[in-house]
């Protein structure tokens, strides 16, 4: 209760003495330079300046600086670790917060230490002080109850993803050529296909050395379940829950999962699935496409169209293309990975910040046009131009030989502020088979709902956590098991849901439902 | 007789008297231990000196951190503090023993413990003896050089090296296999295989560098005991049997106590590495539980209580290692 009553006094403190200037959305936000200080701890830097350099100012924040007059003075914790989680636990650990505390992963800690006081509600901060934002939200409204905590404030600004897609069906053309073969359209074909690039030695060394489908992360061989109208996760991360009419569900829990993931153990017991899925890791695609041997995979649209160009001297004829999802066997065609609309990264106004609305108007800042050009882009006139009301990258931004976003994280663009991301910032870099790809997908309607997660209490938590982890674990071990045929799904079934039960699904998912309908419900 | 203690008969001194002398003329020839400690440090004050970063690290590093331990009988909330949270009791230790999964990694820890002991321990001392024996100065040199390098490799080395050679396609072991006609086998998958391919990996990477000290207990033998058993026409066999390994036994037998203390400290890094949810259950130990419950799911106060378990269990058992050892071999740690 602490900073509630604080976060008030300092509101009404705050908003007697700005009501003057307080014509919304006008710049600079203050008339004497405001120095904050910021935790800004994420993949490509720990710390706020180039690469995690804090000795140096991005180009984008010079420019903040000068429009809002707000600077960000780095504080990080933990910038010797790569691991945001860490990070946020040694900062919360030594208690002493910076104003704003920003990065990736910081959803679920700042919702569960928000409502013990360590940061500040924005609900009436967002409502008074940041017309954008409020704007963006009001567009939004499930995303606004997504990044709620359990007791209905909301603690921290999101960074949010635009596009569409993420991974896809990728299938060696050439080899469907050389063997006369059609691109799958069904279960069936798609069994079929498999089965000829296996026996048919698409890849004409003599060899029967072809692997037909394969994939980086073992997890993806799940995306398999779709054929079979099961689902292998409802979010952008492997194994989670789903909403299933109306109700929060496991996907490792449904009969539709039974028959899919039976289904599955054949095919990697015909040898259509790489033998060696749950030990080649993150090489398999290099190594398997480099040598000719794999045939069709799941993953992700841009970097997987590039091997195109990257191996067009090494494989004679080489074309790996984007294929729509396979219809399942009840004809129903869907792609279950796609870019989740809100991450768990953004930013935060910690407890000791004595200037919330000051700071609630420059996180604002990025949600207006203006704002978001440079979040999304960099400094106009330095990355790119406004040619006929469009943003467009400069030559030698999208020529330079280093990927656009590496560049943009050195300028200080794309950086895990909460801003809203703008889709042409990446359409424009992204390759023509890619875009050919994504042109493929948006010709049918394959995304399905996401499952944005739920913000528990204190009670749920501690439900939660007792069960839940051991659960997954025990879903894991059997789906490898069933998977590498050890045990038979379709005879251990009854055991397997006895065993769930025993372990707490029930009380799981009493929690995660009573969670559900107190954010999304009415 | 009077009922006076102090009666003497005579006018001398009293019982009392006597006794306080005599204490006091022992005191005067017998300095304080406080004394005699002092002394010692003005006489010996730069081996103190020389302690004081090793007390300091056991304070900063070993004692100081207990007082975080508490959070194991509390419901820890890392933005509280571990003042502030609320008190909970036995709460997490029931939790721990009430799941399955926790008693199967106790029982996994205490098997891949024991094979590591049985298979891990004679191993280091075997090479030690072997490379004693080892007369050409350069071979021996260079065959130490060999078995020393695995245990400066890092684990995500070590891993990989594993994974790639016990692969079903490409793998050493299965070309070998292959060759003698058996059908290739996914070594990592397989949970009969993981133990002993946990085990031998940790004997290889770590056995050399283990045999260094007994090298040095070896080193230590007096040659004239060697002399004599050769002027009595003792074989080399019968030296090493006779002379070198009672004169290392007390150095195996201090090394044994530290192992056995150490048992439940599985090298869960490199299981980490290894494993998988197929093989969870012969390779899943109590600090991968840990890890994945605990620090993955930000229970710390939960992981604290199991690594308090593990570390109550290390000192029964090293308590226990010595007590046998001082009764049977007069050897011990203290």
């Amino acid at each position: 209760m602490r900073t509630l009553k604080l976060a008030a006094a300092a509101i009404l403190g705050t908003t007697a003495l700005t009501a003057p200037a307080l014509a919304e959305g006008h710049l600079p936000i203050v008339d004497e330079p405001l120095e904050l200080t910021i935790h800004m701890h994420w993949a490509r830097a720990q710390g706020y300046g180039p690469g995690g350099d804090t000795s140096k100012i991005y180009p984008v924040e010079e420019v903040a600086r000068e429009k809002t007059n707000v600077h960000l003075i780095d504080k990080t914790s933990g910038r010797n670790s790569t691991d945001q989680s860490e990070a946020m636990n040694l900062l919360l650990a030594t208690g002493n917060l910076p104003d704003i505390v920003g990065g990736a992963k910081i959803k679920q800690p700042v919702n569960e230490y928000g409502p013990q006081g360590a940061f500040q509600p924005l609900n009436e901060l967002v409502d008074e002080h940041a017309p954008n934002i409020k704007a963006w939200f009001d567009e939004h409204p499930d995303i606004w109850k997504a990044i709620q905590a359990f007791d209905g404030n909301v603690y921290y600004i999101p960074y949010l993803p635009d596009g569409k897609y993420a991974r896809a069906w990728f299938v060696r053309q050439d080899w469907l050529d050389a063997l006369g073969l059609e691109q799958p359209d069904n279960v069936d074909e798609l069994h079929d296909v498999l089965v000829a690039f296996r026996d048919q030695d698409p890849n004409g060394n003599g060899e029967k050395d072809e692997i037909p489908f394969f994939v980086r992360d073992w997890e993806e061989v799940l995306r398999l379940l779709n054929l079979w109208d099961a689902r292998s996760t409802g979010a952008d991360v492997y194994h989670q829950f789903y909403i299933k009419d109306g109700k929060v569900v496991h996907p490792y829990a449904q009969e539709a999962y039974r028959d899919g993931l039976a289904n599955i153990a054949d095919w990697y017991a015909e040898g259509l699935i790489d033998a060696e899925v749950f030990t080649r890791g993150s090489s398999a695609r290099d190594y398997l496409l480099g040598e000719n041997l794999g045939g069709m995979t799941h993953d992700w649209f841009a970097s997987t169209s590039g091997y195109n160009i990257a191996l067009a001297d090494k494989v004679d004829g080489f074309n790996f293309i984007p294929f729509l999802p396979p219809k399942s066997v009840s004809g129903q065609r869907i792609e279950e990975n796609r870019r989740i609309p809100m991450k768990p990264d953004g930013w935060a106004i910690s407890f000791s910040n004595e200037h919330p609305v000051e700071t609630i108007k420059y996180f604002d800042y990025w949600f207006s046009e203006e704002g978001a050009l440079l979040a999304n882009f960099g400094v106009e006139g330095k990355t790119w131009d406004m040619v006929d009301g469009e943003p467009v990258y400069k030559d030698e931004v999208l020529n330079s030989g280093q990927p656009v976003n590496s560049q943009m994280y050195l300028e200080g663009a794309q950086v895990y502020r909460g801003y809203p991301q703008d889709y042409r910032y990446e359409w424009q870099w992204t390759r023509d088979s890619a875009r050919k790809g994504i042109e493929l997908y948006d010709t049918q309607d394959l995304l399905v709902e996401q499952f944005l997660g739920v913000a528990f209490n204190e009670d749920e938590q501690t439900v939660f956590d007792k069960y839940y982890p051991s659960i997954e674990t025990y879903m894991l071990e059997r789906q490898q098991a069933w998977i590498l045929g050890t045990g038979d799904i379709q005879e251990d079934w009854d055991d397997y849901v006895a065993a769930l039960n025993k372990m707490g699904y029930e009380d799981v998912l009493e929690v995660m439902n009573s969670a559900y309908e107190r954010q999304y419900g009415g | 007789m009077s009922n006076d203690p102090n009666f003497t008969g005579a006018g001398g001194p009293t019982t009392e008297e006597l006794v306080f002398d005599a204490k006091e003329a022992q005191r005067r020839r017998k300095p304080s231990t406080m004394q005699r400690v002092g002394d010692h440090m003005k006489r010996e004050w730069q081996l103190y000196v020389m302690l004081v970063p090793t007390i300091l690290w056991l304070v900063i590093f070993l004692y100081k951190p207990m007082y975080g331990l508490q959070i194991a009988f509390k419901d820890y909330s890392i933005f509280r503090g571990v003042a502030n949270s609320p008190w909970i009791g036995l709460e997490h230790f029931q939790t721990l023993f009430g799941n399955d999964q926790f008693i199967r990694a106790l029982r996994n820890t205490i098997i891949i413990s024991f094979y590591g002991l049985i298979f891990g321990f004679p191993m280091p001392i075997l090479l030690a003896l072997m490379f004693n024996e080892i007369l050409k100065q350069t071979f021996k040199k260079t065959a130490q050089t060999i078995v020393y390098l695995p245990h400066f490799v890092s684990s995500v080395i070590i891993a990989g090296i594993v994974i790639t050679a016990f692969s079903p396609s490409a793998g050493i072991v299965n070309t070998f296999l292959g060759a003698l006609g058996v059908d290739p086998i996914y070594f990592l998958t397989k949970p009969e295989w993981f133990r002993p391919i946990f085990v031998g990996t940790g004997i290889w990477q770590e056995a050399g560098f283990q045999s260094i000290v007994y090298l040095a207990a070896i080193a230590g033998v007096s040659p004239t005991l060697y002399e004599s058993a050769v002027v009595d026409g003792a074989s080399r066999w019968q030296m090493m049997w006779k002379i070198t390994l009672p004169s290392i036994l007390p150095t195996i037998i201090i090394m044994l106590i530290i192992r056995i203390g150490n048992m439940l400290e599985v090298s869960f890094e490199m299981i980490i590495l290894l494993y998988q949810p197929a093989t969870y259950e012969t390779a899943d130990v109590v600090n991968t539980f840990i890890y994945r419950q605990g620090i993955q799911g930000g229970q710390y106060d939960l992981a604290a209580a199991a690594g308090l378990f593990n570390a109550v269990v290390a000192f029964v058992l090293v308590m226990t290692a010595n007590a046998i050892s001082k009764r049977y071999s007069r050897t011990s740690l203290w």
